[in-house]
């Protein structure tokens, strides 16, 4: 069976400019998967050329397996979400809501129920004659979010909705939009270049660099098994250290910081004797030690830096060159000091090797 | 200091509202000239302006020509302003230029360059000859009105609209002039307001057919100082303080009307970029 939404070969270059080099993606119908990637990586890129405010220079786009080719926004039946809400200010919220259905023809009373009802379900029941200006930043969003759903696009795409808003409301509307997604099971592309973000709500992940896809894979998948450098870095903290792999069998690699390490993570990519790689080891799998831990692999390091986030700390240190960071629980934090030596600790399977 | 300043923005205020006072009592003076203070009152001014076809015909003309020029003005500048904030095609900065022009140069000059250019179409002493004129006249000032409007106007807006099935002509009847109405109303205003004041250019080229309010009081002072300017003069006050204080009479209305209907329900606790005085 044909995935719902293909993209295939897409490709933009802007005059000497590469925005997209190629993009071949399939996204499952129902699925909820996130773009995400730094400013100027192409994702947004994507998601207008998706929503047909932007020409592929090359490739192609299907839907169902109908081609989007030679349609206007307006024929693509797209719920989008833009970062500043677009909210029509010269309209009510039920109005806004109702606009979509008022341009496929749905008369005046049956489309402002039909906007009502949309508005209570996410969670705006009476703001209904409030205009935009009247509302808060979340509830913008809330109306904003009706109005992308209510005509029942074959597609959402969410261009950095929650950019706008402090932590808490970010949070809150990060739980209300997956809750929304899930029961209306609409397809969904959500872009963002906030990590956590990505890694609460979606299905799938694609990282996005330069125009391109680094990878694209389940949240956990991409956490614990980055394929790149650049999206180990990306998603999460990383210690990435350089080393060559010395016994690809036994699994073996010689670093110059840590010395020989095995590396004992699933789903590692093949290797073989010789081969420069990266070492991957995630500041959480470090534990810290005034003493080396039996039945661990130790290493010892200076404290540089604390920095105390209340329920963990981020501490930084070096080990010659090397510079190691490590997460710590909050409680184990109080016996740490600044500048003392201490060891740090982790298991085999707690190391991962990627392409250097 | 504080005294001193107050008493000098008082002097100010003063200095520049004395003229437009003063005509309110001259209008209603005796006096066969404009004469202050007024040896005595009456309304007989009054009655001569709203009886008098020389005083009537080029009332009748200035609202005329202020209208067509309005509407002239518009057509010809609103398509211009979103080509100019919107694309970019080869001469846009001498465009741009163009349609300050008429801004730049002295009235005097455009008078005397239409009054002889005017001459050879046979468009002196003619209606369309002074609306024309006006047009060309009005084009900067409503253009810089409407593109500050324009380029204010959030774009992702007809963006969303697109994206909600909207085709863009949809889109501009919609969202787009809605949105600008006011800017639109405002330009629109400016433009009446630069013909119907308008006295050089009327003076070289309305002749005796197309006589306009400002040339006819500026002939009518030059002549016998008739007290009916008076009268003219506070008319239109009367009409631009209306027209002032129209939209916070409105509000005024709106505000007394809605305090019937219930109080608005606050926001989740999370809403803190709401202003302290939306929590009474």
């Amino acid at each position: 069976m044909n995935p719902y939404l293909q993209l295939s070969g897409v490709n933009k270059t802007f005059g000497d400019f590469t925005a997209l080099d190629r993009i071949d993606l399939d996204i499952e119908q129902g699925e909820f998967v996130t773009f995400l990637g730094p400013s100027g990586s192409g994702k947004t890129t994507t998601l207008m050329i998706i929503a047909g405010f932007e020409d592929a220079t090359r490739g192609a786009i299907t839907i169902g397996g109908h081609s989007l080719a030679g349609l206007a926004p307006q024929e693509r039946n797209i719920g989008i979400v833009f970062q500043n809400y677009a909210l029509f200010p010269h309209k009510t919220a039920a109005e806004n809501v109702y606009f979509p259905l008022q341009m496929r023809g749905v008369k005046k009373a049956a489309g402002l129920a039909k906007a009502e009802e949309m508005l209570d379900l996410v969670g705006l029941k009476g703001f209904a004659h409030r205009y935009p200006k009247e509302l808060s930043g979340g509830q913008q969003q809330r109306v904003a979010l009706a109005r992308a759903l209510v005509f029942e696009p074959d597609l959402l795409l969410l261009d950095e909705p929650l950019g706008a808003l402090d932590k808490n409301l970010r949070e809150q509307m990060q739980i209300e939009i997956k809750r929304i997604q899930k029961r209306l099971g609409v397809t969904t592309i959500f872009v963002t270049h906030d990590q956590t973000e990505a890694m609460s709500m979606s299905d799938r992940i694609v990282v996005f660099s330069d125009g391109n896809i680094e990878q694209a894979g389940a949240p956990l998948d991409i956490y614990h098994r980055p394929s790149t450098r650049f999206v180990a870095d990306f998603i999460g903290e990383s210690n990435l250290l350089d080393a060559v792999v010395t016994d690809a069998e036994a699994r073996v690699a010689e670093c110059p910081a840590l010395g020989s390490v095995v590396f004992g993570a699933e789903g590692q990519p093949p290797v073989v004797d010789g081969q420069e790689v990266a070492l991957l080891i995630r500041p959480e799998h470090l534990k810290l030690s005034r003493d080396p831990k039996e039945g661990r692999m130790n290493a010892k390091m200076v404290i540089d830096t604390i920095v105390n986030y209340g329920d963990n700390a981020l501490v930084i240190g070096h080990r010659g060159d090397t510079q190691i960071r490590v997460r710590v629980p909050g409680a184990d934090v109080v016996i740490l000091k600044e500048g003392e030596e201490c060891h740090f600790s982790w298991t085999e399977d707690a190391a991962f090797v990627l392409d250097r | 200091m504080d005294r001193f300043l107050r008493w000098t923005g008082i002097a100010i205020v003063i200095f520049i509202a004395a003229p437009l006072v003063i005509v309110v009592p001259m209008s209603f003076s005796t006096s066969p000239t404009l004469q202050f203070p007024p040896p005595g009152f009456w309304l007989g001014y009054y009655a001569q302006y709203f009886t008098d076809e020389s005083w009537l015909r080029p009332t009748f003309n200035s609202l005329l020509i202020a209208l067509m020029t309005t509407i002239l003005t518009m057509a010809l500048v609103v398509p211009a302003t979103f080509a100019l904030v919107r694309h970019k095609f080869w001469g846009k900065g001498a465009a741009n230029v163009m349609m300050m022009m008429p801004m730049a140069v002295p009235h005097i000059v455009m008078a005397v360059g239409y009054y002889s250019y005017f001459g050879s179409l046979r468009l002196v002493h003619s209606h369309l000859g002074v609306i024309l004129a006006h047009t060309c006249l009005a084009v900067p000032i409503t253009f810089l009105v409407l593109s500050a409007n324009l380029k204010g106007f959030d774009r992702t807006l007809e963006r969303a609209a697109r994206s909600l099935g909207a085709t863009p002509r949809q889109v501009f009847i919609h969202i787009t002039l809605p949105i600008l109405r006011p800017g639109l109303l405002i330009s629109a205003l400016f433009a009446f307001i630069q013909s119907f004041d308008e006295t050089v250019v009327a003076i070289f080229i309305s002749g005796r057919d197309a006589e306009t309010l400002p040339r006819k009081m500026f002939d009518s002072i030059r002549q016998e100082a008739d007290p009916v300017i008076a009268v003219i003069s506070t008319l239109l006050f009367v009409a631009v303080f209306l027209g002032l204080i129209a939209p916070h009479v409105l509000r005024l209305f709106r505000k007394l009307f809605s305090r019937a209907a219930p109080k608005p329900v606050r926001a989740t606790r999370n809403t803190q970029a709401t202003t302290p005085q939306e929590v009474k």
